[in-house]
């Protein structure tokens, strides 16, 4: 039963590792929490799904359009929710209260436009399984664990290696000096939502067909686990995100496991307290002198 | 271009708002009119369940309406969104009560909404008829709060009955939803197994609308070694619980309560909820001409099967309609009249209140088979 309980709290763990390395990136870039993370996770899983049922395509092309869809959802919500209140000037808060806002609004709009009613998802990909003596493990627990670390890997490469990244990191450290050195930054904010929309669908439908079902508001609470995923790793560090993800996912296994249901949350939070007590910039994170 | 696509995205967003808040709207009445509200979720994670109360009673009024209307008065349905939120649901309730023209109330969809709402109700000394809350302590918030779903205290112990004696299974394992009703169900349930032979060897609790993952718990009971898993929950948690057991490889009969009996659980798990058992007081394709005349009307009209709400909603407003019809247009003579229904023929059986004005209603076994509901016993 132990083994079992470890396959299904890393499972578990790297859902939330997956979503979590979006919401960690736009951090590491813009210093924004982007509570509308959550909801494009939904949303591009949601899209995925009607392009499958409803025009009939292959789970490939619908997943591709999805990806590009949301990634451009992405830019749009930077463009219209955020870029004004940059251009103000306004206060970091305000940006954070407009990504709720746009959140808020998204999910409305499946709800309106979908139904509120969960949905099946269909497993297409994957539904092998292997089984050792009592336990087993599926090929699609294997495939969100092994994309969770490509991701990540891919990810830390392409902000530390490539020339786009090297800008994202410039505007991260400062935007007025990244302008000045003639980093359209703008192209690059908008960029890291796209990124961060695109890893948004990966994750919402890696996640809505291993659970089998997409509902409006799956991406509330993934979103509240994935920030926490995030945070408990350091946020803004991509390993981070994922060691932080399985942590959680672990711990909240096991207290349902050997302790009760009823606490699963309860527990998985209070070591989340505890572990940013002890070291508040989380698990991977270096406290970092504050620019003056 | 930025501006035009501001300009769009602006305009999209103004219809969203029109189209999600004007559920509520309301208009002026004449004195040629009786009117009766409907609250329920009408938007957001329930609005299915609203939905189905709109569609039934939207057809029940049609058909009295076509027979002469309520002396000779036609009756006006309102429909007021609660969202299945507490606060609206309260809110809601306080205009109604002010509004005079207003002679019943059917709503709201959950016990916690209805609970929420029903000293508004009590004080203002307005009829609160909720089709589907079943928590024990709604009725007995005051005079004006009527049900019409046996509560979980009936219920559940008839669930008990089928699973113990119909079944013929020991040793249980409880999953409940933890929220009011589940908390009542599982309580009910446990009490009535035990007292007629059953083991219960788990009790696991999941909190609705957040937990998608219920391997943990799936493998914790499986070290128990139940004999069947009975859930308390609604049909999306039932359809993940009935996949995460396939996906580990477990293989456990599984036996619920009326709130399960959707179309949408079938279509949610297919295969995996096959042999599913479950209690309910409507189903379909009983031979009875009220019961075969509620089907096609309804098909007719929406293109599709009511469910159990739809049903129960439908037979709700009839029997509100019947009140009013001998109290004429007085609040406290409705209630009083109300209460005193007996043996009132509608779709979901035969309906008398007790004293506490709850209702009790027989109920029936279904079961699961080719992907279909069918009766059982």
């Amino acid at each position: 039963m132990f083994i079992q309980q470890m396959i299904n709290g890393i499972t578990l763990g790297s859902t939330y590792a997956l979503t979590a390395i979006g919401y960690t990136m736009v951090f590491g870039i813009l210093e924004l929490v982007n509570f509308s993370h959550g909801t494009v996770y939904m949303f591009g899983a949601f899209i995925c799904l009607i392009l499958m049922s409803t025009f009939g395509l292959n789970f490939f092309i619908a997943f591709g359009i999805s990806i590009v869809l949301t990634g451009a959802l992405g830019i749009a919500i930077d463009r219209i929710a955020l870029l004004p209140l940059r251009k103000r000037n306004a206060p970091k808060v305000t940006a954070l209260i407009s990504t709720i806002g746009v959140s808020i609004f998204l999910q409305n709009l499946v709800m309106v436009l979908w139904g509120s009613e969960t949905k099946n998802f269909p497993r297409v990909i994957a539904t092998k399984h292997i089984q050792y003596d009592s336990f087993r493990i599926s090929y699609l627990q294997i495939i969100i664990l092994v994309t969770s670390l490509v991701l990540m890997l891919g990810l830390t490469l392409f902000i530390k290696k490539t020339k786009i990244g090297k800008a994202m990191r410039a505007t991260a450290q400062n935007i007025e000096v990244a302008k000045l050195m003639g980093i359209n930054v703008d192209f690059i904010i908008s960029f890291t939502f796209f990124l961060g929309a695109t890893l948004a669908t990966v994750a919402g439908v890696m996640v809505g067909m291993y659970y089998q079902s997409v509902d409006p508001m799956m991406g509330f609470m993934a979103g509240l686990k994935a920030f926490s995923a995030a945070v408990l790793g350091g946020i803004g560090i991509l390993p981070g995100a994922v060691l932080g993800g399985i942590l959680i996912g672990v711990s909240e296994t096991i207290a349902t496991g050997y302790i009760h249901s009823g606490y699963r949350d309860a527990i998985a939070f209070g070591i989340l307290i505890a572990v940013l007590l002890i070291k508040p910039t989380g698990l991977l994170g270096k406290a970092v002198q504050k620019k003056v | 271009m930025k501006k035009k696509i501001i300009v769009l995205l602006s305009v999209i967003m103004i219809v969203g708002l029109i189209a999600t808040g004007c559920a509520g709207s309301k208009t002026s009445t004449d004195t040629n009119e009786v009117v009766v509200a409907v609250t329920a979720p009408f938007t957001g994670d329930y609005a299915q369940y609203g939905n189905a109360f709109k569609t039934a009673t939207e057809l029940k009024q049609k058909e009295i309406n076509e027979t002469g209307g309520i002396n000779g008065k036609t009756l006006k349905l309102e429909f007021y969104d609660d969202k299945n939120d507490a606060k609206e649901a309260s809110n809601i309730a306080q205009r109604l009560v002010d509004d005079k023209s207003v002679l019943g109330v059917i709503g709201n969809f959950s016990s916690s909404a209805s609970l929420a709402a029903a000293s508004v109700y009590e004080s203002g000394g307005l009829v609160q008829f909720s089709p589907t809350a079943s928590h024990t302590d709604f009725t007995k918030q005051g005079n004006y709060m009527f049900r019409n779903i046996n509560t979980q205290a009936i219920e559940a112990p008839m669930a008990a009955d089928m699973v113990v004696n119909e079944m013929n299974k020991e040793k249980i394992a409880v999953i409940y939803i933890n929220n009011d009703w589940g908390i009542t169900a599982k309580d009910h349930f446990i009490e009535a197994a035990t007292d007629i032979g059953g083991t219960i060897v788990a009790e696991e609790s999941f909190i609705g609308g957040q937990t998608q993952d219920f391997t943990s718990i799936l493998t914790k009971i499986n070290g128990t070694n139940p004999d069947v898993i009975f859930i308390a929950a609604f049909y999306s948690e039932t359809g993940m619980i009935a996949q995460q057991l396939q996906q580990l490889g477990y293989d456990y009969p599984l036996a619920g309560l009326s709130a399960l009996y959707n179309e949408e659980l079938i279509k949610l798990a297919g295969d995996t909820v096959e042999g599913l058992y479950l209690t309910t007081n409507f189903f379909p394709s009983e031979s009875d001409t009220i019961v075969t005349d509620f089907l096609n009307d309804y098909k007719e009209a929406y293109g599709q099967e009511p469910d159990q709400f739809a049903a129960v909603a439908y037979d709700t407003l009839g029997m509100l309609a019947k009140a009013i019809e001998v109290a004429g247009e007085d609040r406290v003579a409705i209630r009083d009249e109300l209460a005193k229904i007996s043996d009132y023929e509608g779709v979901t059986g035969n309906t008398t209140f007790n004293e506490n004005r709850d209702v009790i209603k027989t109920m029936r076994i279904l079961q699961i088979q080719d992907g279909k509901f069918k009766l059982f016993k």
